[in-house]
């Protein structure tokens, strides 16, 4: 139950950086199995890069580092999971 | 100050620097240009070097300069904060190392605590700055038409991203908003010294990791087994002009005419591109080019580094994978894609130079 909770939390406190890194309000609202690449939030490279440095700064956790093909970034839930098992 | 690194960026202090006087203590009459040193800036400028200030003024003193001076600068931090910090926004905004920034200041303190906390910056006193063009880490060896336009162009991308902050869309409405155009096409001989200038000075965005000598770019343009692929890119906002490019290189795995894997070995793209949907534009083409070509498969081998993040994600963004702790001794790691099925889409505002 706890890991659970942590990982909405953390899902949470994601969409929020999402929203801000991409300047668009309405990511606040996205379900967290939204796909990140591709249509719907269409993660781009800057924004990819912007959101996985503001992860490194809260969480300590280096997603580039230790996620060689960044799966961890196919949705919120995902990368939520992976900072949930690290920290 | 006796390597060869070229320096990309210039940062200059205002007051008693760029002017001659103090900006908030000149009264009515604001004080001129420092002629001496405004020469040299405007032909550092037309080498390609970025052109920046850092000031402890209000940022009006920064507007009076650009006005007085004509001068375009890619950067502007003014506040009440210290240099080095300024210095530090300036590098990550231009997505420059500390090592390829220049800071020119007259005032000794400020020149000591950006010595300190930043090493690798090139610290000169106005003196040393007014002989600077004549020094190595001040001359390219090459200046291309991009480069003589650089300043302008991330002046251009400020206010552009600007733009972009108050626009609530998305990129891609965005990029259509502001009239992107990106075109893709086959290199011709004349692209090699701006194709050479991009493999040095990429990082970010580089899968290689290492210069390509204009004489391979040359064999690459000229030779039927390998293409090499140019992306130019403008909008409302001015005309970046060739900003990224690929290779292709079918014999490198196959023997016959139509390789079943197409080997891309080099894609690289200016920053400044960065968040303008270049790079998956071009991730985007190269598939469609290979499989219309007959492959079925796309390998890009990409340098794993803590710099090139960006690749990383474009790369991902479009369906590449490596195997899981593929990365070899050299730091590498193939990632690739099956070219079946649903293959990226190019977004309405690219257009191919060269149609098949």
């Amino acid at each position: 139950m706890k890991a659970g909770e942590a990982q909405s939390r953390i899902t949470g406190e994601l969409r929020q950086m999402l929203a801000a890194v991409t300047g668009r309000d309405q990511l606040l609202e996205i379900p967290p199995q939204t796909q990140l690449f591709g249509v719907g939030v269409g993660l781009d490279s800057l924004a990819g890069t912007l959101l996985l440095r503001r992860v490194q700064r809260r969480y300590g956790v280096d997603v580039a580092a230790e996620d060689l093909n960044l799966d961890a970034l196919q949705t919120l839930g995902t990368l939520a999971a992976f900072i949930a098992e690290r920290v | 100050m006796t390597d060869g690194t070229l320096i990309k960026c210039v940062v200059w202090d205002i007051d008693n620097t760029l002017l001659a006087g103090v900006y908030l203590e000149s009264g009515d009459r604001l004080p001129p240009a420092d002629p001496r040193l405004l020469g040299v800036l405007r032909e550092l400028a037309g080498r390609g070097i970025l052109q920046a200030l850092a000031s402890r003024n209000p940022p009006e003193a920064a507007d009076y300069v650009h006005r007085l001076t004509g001068a375009d600068f890619a950067a502007m931090e003014c506040g009440w904060g210290s240099k080095a910090a300024a210095l530090r926004q300036i590098a990550a905004d231009l997505g420059l190392a500390p090592g390829a920034v220049a800071f020119v200041d007259d005032d000794m303190l400020d020149r000591a605590e950006v010595a300190a906390a930043m090493p690798d910056v090139l610290v000169l006193t106005p003196d040393d700055a007014a002989e600077a063009a004549d020094w190595p880490q001040f001359s390219p060896p090459v200046i291309t038409a991009e480069a003589r336009r650089r300043t302008q162009l991330y002046a251009a991308r400020r206010r552009r991203e600007a733009e972009a902050r108050a626009f609530g869309g998305s990129r891609a409405d965005f990029l259509r908003k502001v009239g992107t155009r990106v075109t893709i096409g086959h290199a011709a001989p004349a692209d090699t010294a701006r194709l050479h200038e991009l493999s040095v000075r990429t990082h970010q965005l580089n899968s290689a990791g290492n210069p390509v000598t204009e004489a391979e770019l040359a064999v690459c343009i000229s030779s039927s087994a390998d293409l090499v692929a140019t992306v130019t890119l403008a909008d409302d906002f001015g005309d970046d002009g060739l900003v990224g490019a690929a290779i292709m290189s079918g014999n490198a795995v196959a023997s016959g005419p139509v390789p079943s894997v197409m080997w891309v070995p080099l894609v690289m793209m200016s920053c400044r591109a960065l968040g303008r949907g270049t790079l998956d534009a071009l991730l985007a083409w190269l598939c469609r080019t290979a499989a219309a070509a007959g492959s079925t498969e796309l390998q890009v081998p990409c340098l794993v580094t803590e710099r090139n993040v960006p690749m990383r994600l474009a790369l991902a963004a479009a369906g590449l994978r490596a195997e899981p702790g593929a990365v070899a001794a050299d730091g590498r790691a193939v990632f690739a894609r099956p070219l079946t099925g649903e293959l990226p889409g190019l977004p309405d505002w690219v257009s191919d130079r060269d149609p098949q």
